[in-house]
């Protein structure tokens, strides 16, 4: 089915529906909406569309009731993160017969966040890429309630980015010419003077509610970190709908989570499911919770490992008792990559820098479940799949499949370096406390 | 070794279960304010009761997401409703006068009170050896009488479509009862999709009393589940849809726009046909609707309660009539369907391994027992591939020369 072209297809399911919905003429994967609060999505094939409405009324009810159960606290919200970051749901039929009123309780919870936004500072990294900049650059512009501050690392050897963010207005410039990821989002961080910073990618387009989304989630909440959804801006070609629909893209969850001291508990005996809280491309964090964890570990990241610099970072957080909140009310949408020899090199970095930060991890604090991971849970993880490629007769999952274990197999080169392992980045006092020797 | 089936009202507190000694578990049918809302089979582990505590946990973890979904669905605000067609029920039997007694008691009470703009019972008497099919449907009020003399399931259903007078004809096996919701269920699908070709609903087991009974029901046994579900000729989901249309619904409990039956020349004689081939004659008829570009409903509240398979044998041959029926029913349609010819072959390739991989499975967990069904089932489907379906309508052509 997604040998075809797949459309992105936005539901309102707010809107009155009663048979005005196009039909297609192609499948399309259908993002559902109350308003600005995603619902859910669910990839159809054309002669599933347009849906009907008792079809919709079912879907609505449906993710009410999901909305209603991770959103309300008398049903038990804020849901807490378990193993691979499901949500554990404590509802009884008791208080579940307690829910009155609850499609005027979903019109109010999926209003538009009020919150000012001017204690976010936002920080972009990018390389070499000007017109995806000057298209996330635009979409700042039009966010509902501006950010205190916009801030433009570049990555670039030449600081190529420079002229363009001079010619628009309120961006500050920031040229950071030592290569990798972590080092642009230390150098942002270093420039930024907002009590938050939210790091996006050049490849993204925020909603126009983003900035005040987090903004509420950090007023409502105590988290020191905030992650949010990111949605497919386009599944045009092959490579793109592998990665949305085959790889799970960057999350599919739609219900706010909260990953804290329990989740670490749980899943500390396969590594920590830190990659389960979020994505680079649509994170925030408290700026103070940097003081007590360090920076981001330049080691790690695009241009060094490859990648999970961002979740090393939350494993940090929770392994000193702080929390990361999962929101996905905050939206970006990414724009994936179109061509395949992309994808692969992103699958083969992914897991490159996946097993990276497991060693770091390890190396940090001594847990022992990141190395189970690398050894156990990951060669696993190949075998099923491999099988099940084998099964369902998708022979370009296999080829994703040996980038994966490429990137594994060179991940391990850092386990048996000494040198890469000792050049662990400098510390805060409070955190170096809690390391082993 | 048997399950007590409890029917429990979910707004009312639960009270303790206390099992006889023959009863090793519970299988609690959740209804929130009489609507169905979910299943659950649970083993007492070598407790003799079931504590109203224990009972609620089960019911908490089972049934509380539906519940809160049933809730707000029911506040949700409807279009007004549709006057409903009329309506055939046809019941396909041979010799089994006892369980079409117990059928037609539970479908006369519904019938009484039913919202469709008429209600007709009828019943196909299937090359009848006596005359206790046609005294039972004699002792109740209202209830048609047809004699189709041809042997074989989709003869008996053709029957009923050439005598059927309902818009909508559905049909029902003899070896079901109907829930006490059974026609507002089918009228809450027709009335959710009126220009749907056809309707299929839940199939919930009517006794556990018997270790096959049990074995298959908690195998997954006819579940469809207990949400609302729409198929149309293409799924995203599931790629080899709808040559595997076993996912919508059972031939127990389905009905159809009869006009559309009519004009796709009614059920298949040579698939269904009692023994030798008593299968996939419902997967043929829904796989044609989906085909004439019309839409199936899968209702959950449209529900029957189905007497499974009494002995470990009877369940055996079940699951080897399955594999004959799903691959006679797919050498037909490769046959006539040239268009989704790869859709077909995909499904064979997909069966295949998956058999290959329940088979290696069951030898590898020393499940004898699950073994032996895996196998039967991969054997029906090896002879369904290799001729079965030719092999069926040379007999059942033999059977229309001599009765006609």
């Amino acid at each position: 089915m997604i040998r075809q072209g797949i459309t992105v297809r936005h539901v309102d399911l707010a809107a009155d529906h009663s048979g005005e919905l196009a039909s297609a003429d192609q499948a399309a994967l259908n993002i559902y909406w109350w308003g600005d609060l995603p619902l859910g999505m669910e990839p159809l094939s054309a002669a599933e569309m347009p849906e009907g409405r008792a079809r919709l009324d079912l879907l609505a009810a449906r993710f009410a009731a999901e909305q209603r159960l991770a959103r309300d606290p008398a049903l038990g919200a804020p849901l807490v993160a378990g193993a691979e970051g499901a949500p554990h749901r404590a509802l009884t039929i008791r208080t579940a017969a307690t829910a009155r009123e609850s499609w005027s309780w979903l019109r109010e919870t999926a209003a538009p966040s009020t919150h000012s936004a001017a204690d976010v500072a936002i920080i972009i990294c990018t390389r070499n890429r000007l017109p995806d900049l000057a298209k996330c650059l635009a979409a700042l512009r039009t966010q509902r309630s501006p950010a205190g501050e916009v801030i433009v690392v570049d990555n670039s050897s030449d600081g190529n980015a420079s002229d363009l963010c001079a010619a628009s207005t309120g961006i500050r410039y920031v040229h950071e010419p030592r290569p990798g990821l972590s080092h642009a989002r230390n150098t942002g961080l270093s420039a930024a003077t907002r009590g938050i910073v939210a790091f996006t990618d050049d490849d993204v387009t925020p909603h126009p509610g983003w900035t005040a989304e987090l903004a509420r989630a950090f007023a409502d909440s105590d988290a020191d970190a905030v992650t949010g959804l990111v949605l497919p801006i386009r599944l045009d070609t092959w490579a793109q709908r592998c990665f949305q629909m085959m790889m799970g893209g960057f999350g599919d969850r739609f219900v706010p989570v909260l990953f804290d001291r329990r989740f670490f508990a749980e899943t500390q005996a396969d590594g920590v499911h830190v990659w389960r809280i979020g994505a680079g491309a649509n994170m925030a964090f408290r700026r103070s919770v940097f003081d007590r964890v360090g920076l981001f570990d330049t080691r790690l990241g695009a241009g060094a490992s490859g990648c999970s610099e961002d979740s090393e970072i939350w494993y940090r957080i929770l392994a000193v008792g702080g929390a990361c909140l999962y929101e996905p009310r905050a939206v970006v949408f990414h724009d994936h990559r179109a061509d395949w020899s992309s994808l692969e090199q992103q699958m083969r970095s992914y897991m490159r820098g996946h097993v990276s930060a497991l060693v770091a991890q390890r190396d940090l604090f001594g847990h022992r479940g990141n190395v189970m991971r690398i050894f156990k849970q990951l060669p696993r993880y190949f075998v099923r799949t491999a099988i099940e490629s084998v099964l369902h007769a998708a022979p370009d999952r296999r080829k994703l499949l040996r980038q994966e274990i490429f990137g594994w197999t060179s991940g391990l080169r850092y386990l048996i370096s000494p040198g890469w392992r000792r050049r662990r980045p400098k510390l805060p006092a409070t955190l170096s406390g809690t390391m082993p020797r | 070794m048997r399950f007590a089936i409890r029917d429990v009202e979910l707004s009312q507190p639960l009270q303790a279960i206390d099992l006889a000694p023959e009863e090793v578990g519970i299988a609690l049918i959740g209804r929130w304010q009489e609507r169905l809302v979910g299943f659950r089979m649970v083993r007492a582990e070598g407790r003799r009761s079931i504590s109203a505590e224990a009972l609620t946990a089960i019911a908490d973890e089972a049934f509380a997401m539906p519940v809160l979904t049933a809730i707000i669905e029911r506040e949700q605000p409807r279009p007004p409703s549709r006057a409903l067609p009329t309506l055939t029920l046809a019941i396909c039997t041979k010799d089994r006068a006892v369980r079409l007694a117990r059928l037609l008691a539970t479908l006369v009470e519904v019938r009484d009170r039913s919202p469709f703009a008429a209600t007709e019972i009828l019943v196909i008497d299937n090359a009848p050896s006596d005359d206790s099919t046609r005294e039972v449907a004699a002792s109740h009020a209202g209830v048609r009488y047809v004699t189709e003399p041809k042997a074989g399931l989709n003869f008996a259903r053709n029957t009923a479509l050439a005598n059927a007078t309902g818009d909508l004809l559905a049909f029902l096996d003899d070896d079901v009862v109907v829930d006490r919701h059974y026609l507002e269920g089918l009228a809450a699908a027709w009335r959710s999709a009126p220009e749907a070709g056809g309707f299929t609903g839940l199939v919930l087991p009517y006794r556990l009393e018997t270790e096959a009974q049990i074995c298959f029901e908690e195998r997954g046994g006819f579940g469809r589940g207990f949400a609302r579900r729409e198929f149309q000729a293409t799924s995203f989901a599931f790629p080899l849809h709808p040559a595997g249309a076993g996912l919508l619904g059972a031939g127990c409990n389905m009905a159809f726009d009869r006009a559309l039956l009519l004009q796709l020349g009614g059920f298949d004689d040579a698939l269904d046909t009692g023994r030798p081939l008593p299968g996939g004659g419902d997967l043929d008829i829904f796989y044609r609707v989906l085909r004439a570009g019309r839409t199936m409903v899968y209702e959950p509240r449209y529900a029957v309660f189905h007497e499974h398979r009494e002995t470990v044998e009877q369940l055996r041959h079940q699951y080897w009539t399955w594999g004959l029926g799903l691959m006679a029913f797919l050498v037909k349609s490769w046959r006539t369907d040239r268009e989704w010819r790869p859709q077909h072959r995909a499904l064979v390739r997909w069966w295949l391994l998956d058999q290959l991989k329940s088979v290696a499975g069951a030898a590898a967990r020393l499940r004898p027992r699950d073994l032996r069904f895996r196998l039967a089932e991969f054997a029906g489907g090896i002879q369904g591939l290799f001729g079965e379906y030719d092999r069926s309508q040379r007999r059942v052509a033999a059977i229309r020369d001599r009765l006609s």
